[in-house]
């Protein structure tokens, strides 16, 4: 080629995007005739591996005549590792059983091992999708890879597992906090794993400090159940205030005749979200009881607490009338102002207005309520106008 | 006059040079982030994200101006989403039409008297309506103070959940957008203050009852060629900024925002013309003022279908106001330009959003006329005019069939043949003479916001849901 300066570079340039263009097309086009023969191929193999499913599942199709080729070998795998997670314990055996017999789960074990990279965290993936107790060491293992994918695998697939055993390397990780893994994956692979018990959270909760004890404690008050009482009565005065609100939380789900005297304790907490929490635990407890705390909180300082007292008060269904009566009574405006507000939120307002009409002998409370109304409607209005003038302002 | 025509001809080669190669290195990133994004979803499971107490509550705002033809749809959509915590809250901003009556009809609204507190100055709220039906569903309607933003803000009020996300009326999210973009969201949710998810153009698809029936590719060549910049500026753009953490921008049409995060920056500027952009480079300010440690990214999966402009004239409009929007923020943070506490947000992304982005009409302009006049003058030889010529429109070429190329490689939205062989077609006029389109219109909009023209003026729409099934 003559030397052309300048206009040789340009040249160049131009037969350089030319070729990048072709090549790209190229590549493309190919890709998508490749793609094309590939799920044709792996339609039909998984048509004849789907028509012999009973023989493979059981041995009568020995596993040599699948495991060694690699298309049926994924076919394979894919249908049982999508079977396991639809299956009962009944299925579950049979499926693992034919993953342990074709050596399908040695083979992904030793790759969660000996590999890197991708191929890595793609056999952890299927190990936890397994549900196989024999895949956690491996999983546990790849908790200390360097790479945060791979962890994030491993924590995935130990979650998947659902199996209490697998709940333990990560509270060890969690605790000697070697590696990060993020918050929410570690939260929602320890609730998966000690779904049904609890009580392991509560063991390395009592060992931890710091983040991780708010962690574990914020794992625990969704999980908690009857069997750990007295230890949560413990958690509700732990000094860290995440610790309490969590307790708080777990309440909710215990017996209330037990969770209600410590509740009515905790909705009188030095921390507002610790507060708010108990009432919304209060919230979820069926007992009459729950409503001399819950007039106390809507009371509260604090406009979330006042709030979610009222909510929980409005929605309470019966003896609506008796409450606005207990709620006058604490000649709080700012509480009268939250119920009646939910109360028209909720849409029950109406129906205690019907119900007072209907019972003569409810006229004073009647009264207190269409005053209230009243007085509240015009609050709220006179409270937005000023708002918005405020805002008009700014 | 030669030393000149020199001077700018050389320019606005190296100008031309840069910018293509800035594209491809964002090319190749996004490549390799995309490929790495497409891995990691391989160990989430969605359903087990979707049914986990820690999943956090989300606020949908949406803004809803005039847009009678298709609110009702929109929001039944919108209600229908899979995600199991969320709220929505439509701000009816000053509608002429009906919208506000279809709401109330649709879902049985009744007048709350709700204590709504402005934190964040925004016009007069008349009324707040609660639904019979959907105790999910919250209806702002307000005064209208002439901009999306100030609807948006209102919303921001009302809004109770720690994540907000705005979304266009006229949008459409897939079931699993939600779920999709709070998975990236979480994986760091200490850092990740905002994330955007992509948006792709809804012309020509099918659409019923306000939901994504099948994805095919527009007829009019106009609306392709809008096919190819949204994959071009959302899979490589968006993907690439945002793994260098200097994301510029987050789609209006669908973005989620931490709420504590908005409120502290004060909202959505009222008047900004893109109220987008606007705030994520506020929200830049702020964090980096306060030497915070955080990520404004974007989530290639989630994704939102949005109507684009099928008519010239309202393309030019969009075009011009994007512009518009453009200078009306750049301008205000000019002091971010490099200075180092604003770190790469004030070292690379600002100014590669002056010199290419807002300054690329004026440059390209005034290297079109310098190339003609060089060549009528003589100063430049016929063969190399023709070179340069051929390689700018050959190396854009190549950059937007990259754009194709990614999205063949990760979320093959348009699987049939015919399809990626029109969008292949099309990357081939997407720089003649669509581009020499687009520089007038975006000269227009560096005009008008001179003269200070900042009216919005109405985008024909078509409607994606007027009557039942239909091809939007």
């Amino acid at each position: 080629m003559p030397d052309l300066g300048f206009a040789g570079l340009i040249l160049k340039a131009i037969l350089f995007s030319l070729a990048g263009i072709f090549l790209l097309i190229a590549f493309i086009a190919l890709r998508r005739w490749y793609r094309g023969r590939y799920f044709q191929r792996l339609s039909e193999r998984t048509f004849a591996l789907r028509s012999q499913w009973d023989g493979i599942l059981s041995g009568a199709v020995p596993a040599e005549s699948w495991r060694l080729n690699n298309l049926d070998c994924e076919i394979v795998e894919s249908i049982l590792l999508a079977s396991i997670e639809l299956a009962d314990s009944d299925e579950l055996s049979t499926l693992l059983n034919c993953l342990r017999r074709s050596g399908l789960l040695d083979m992904r074990i030793h790759q969660a091992r000996v590999t890197t990279g991708w191929k890595r965290r793609t056999a952890l993936v299927a190990l936890g999708r397994t549900r196989a107790p024999e895949a956690i060491p491996a999983l546990a293992e790849a908790l200390d890879a360097p790479e945060e994918e791979t962890r994030i695998a491993a924590v995935r697939g130990l979650a998947n597992t659902e199996l209490p055993e697998a709940a333990i390397p990560i509270l060890d990780c969690l605790l000697l906090g070697k590696r990060s893994i993020p918050e929410h994956t570690l939260k929602n692979a320890l609730a998966s794993c000690c779904r049904h018990s609890p009580g392991v959270l509560l063991r390395y909760l009592k060992q931890s400090s710091g983040r991780p004890r708010e962690l574990l404690a914020r794992v625990l008050g969704e999980l908690a159940s009857s069997d750990l009482g007295e230890d949560l009565i413990l958690l509700a005065t732990d000094s860290d205030a995440e610790v309490r609100a969590s307790a708080a939380r777990a309440l909710g789900n215990l017996q209330p005749s037990f969770a209600l005297p410590v509740l009515s304790v905790m909705v009188g907490d030095k921390e507002w979200f610790v507060r708010l929490r108990a009432v919304v635990a209060l919230a979820s407890i069926k007992h009459a009881l729950r409503i001399r705390p819950l007039l106390h909180a809507l009371c509260d300082p604090n406009r979330y607490v006042r709030q979610r007292s009222a909510w929980a008060l409005a929605h309470i269904g019966s003896n609506l009338d008796d409450i606005l009566t207990q709620v006058v009574e604490t000649k709080d405006n700012y509480a009268l102002q939250a119920f009646i507000s939910e109360l028209e939120r909720s849409g029950a307002i109406e129906n205690l207005v019907e119900a007072l009409e209907n019972h003569p002998g409810q006229n004073a409370a009647r009264n207190i309520l269409l005053r209230t109304l009243n007085v509240c409607r015009q609050d709220i209005e006179q409270a937005n106008k000023a708002f918005a003038a405020a805002g008009g302002a700014k | 006059m030669r030393a000149w025509l020199d001077l700018a001809n050389n320019t606005l080669f190296v100008y031309y040079l840069a910018s293509n190669l800035i594209y491809l290195l964002l090319l190749i990133t996004a490549i390799s982030r995309n490929t790495w994004h497409r891995h990691r979803l391989a160990s989430l499971r969605l359903e087990r994200f979707k049914i986990s107490p820690f999943t956090p509550p989300i606020t949908l705002i949406v803004p809803a101006h005039n847009e009678e033809a298709f609110i009702t749809d929109s929001i039944r959509a919108l209600l229908t989403l899979d995600y199991p915590s969320l709220e929505v809250i439509v701000v009816n901003d000053g509608s002429r039409d009906n919208t506000l009556a279809q709401l109330k009809a649709a879902f049985r609204l009744r007048a709350a008297r709700l204590l709504y507190i402005p934190d964040i100055p925004a016009a007069p709220v008349r009324q707040i309506y609660k639904s019979d039906v959907e105790s999910r569903l919250l209806v702002l309607d307000k005064e209208s103070a002439g901009s999306k933003a100030d609807a948006i803000n209102a919303g921001l009020n009302a809004a109770t959940s720690p994540y907000v996300c705005v979304v266009d009326a006229d949008s459409i999210l897939e079931k699993d957008s939600l779920l999709r973009i709070m998975a990236g969201v979480s994986s760091d949710s200490q850092r990740i203050v905002a994330a955007g998810g992509i948006v792709r153009v809804l012309n020509g698809c099918r659409v019923s009852a306000g939901e994504l029936k099948q994805v095919s590719l527009p007829r009019h060549s106009i609306e392709i060629l809008q096919v190819i910049e949204y994959l071009r500026a959302f899979l490589i753009g968006r993907e690439a900024w945002a793994y260098f953490k200097a994301l510029p921008i987050i789609s209006g049409a669908f973005g989620i925002f931490r709420a504590d995060l908005v409120r502290e920056v004060k909202g959505f500027r009222p008047h900004a013309i893109g109220e987008d952009f606007d705030l994520v480079v506020r929200m830049h300010r702020l964090l980096q003022e306060q030497k915070r440690d955080y990520h404004i990214t974007f989530v290639p999966d989630p994704t939102c279908w949005t109507e684009v402009p099928g008519d010239l004239r309202s393309l030019a409009r969009q075009r011009a106001r994007w512009h518009k929007g453009l200078i009306d923020t750049l301008w205000p943070n000019r002091d971010m330009l490099f200075r180092p506490r604003y770190g790469r947000v004030g070292f690379l992304i600002l100014p590669y959003m002056w010199i290419f982005e807002f300054f690329a009409p004026i440059v390209e302009l005034i290297g079109y006329t310098s190339i003609v006049l060089a060549f009528a003058l003589g100063m430049l030889g016929r063969q190399f005019f023709l070179l340069f010529l051929i390689f700018g429109y050959a190396f854009a070429t190549l950059i937007s069939i990259g754009s194709v190329l990614l999205e063949e490689l990760t979320y093959r939205r348009y699987s049939d043949w015919r399809e990626v062989g029109r969008l292949l077609l099309f990357c081939l006029f997407e720089h003649f003479p669509y581009r020499q389109m687009t520089l007038i219109w975006r000269l227009q909009g560096i005009w008008q916001y001179l003269r200070g023209d900042l009216r919005w003026r109405e985008m024909k729409r078509t409607g994606v849901s007027n009557a039942g099934e239909q091809d939007a």
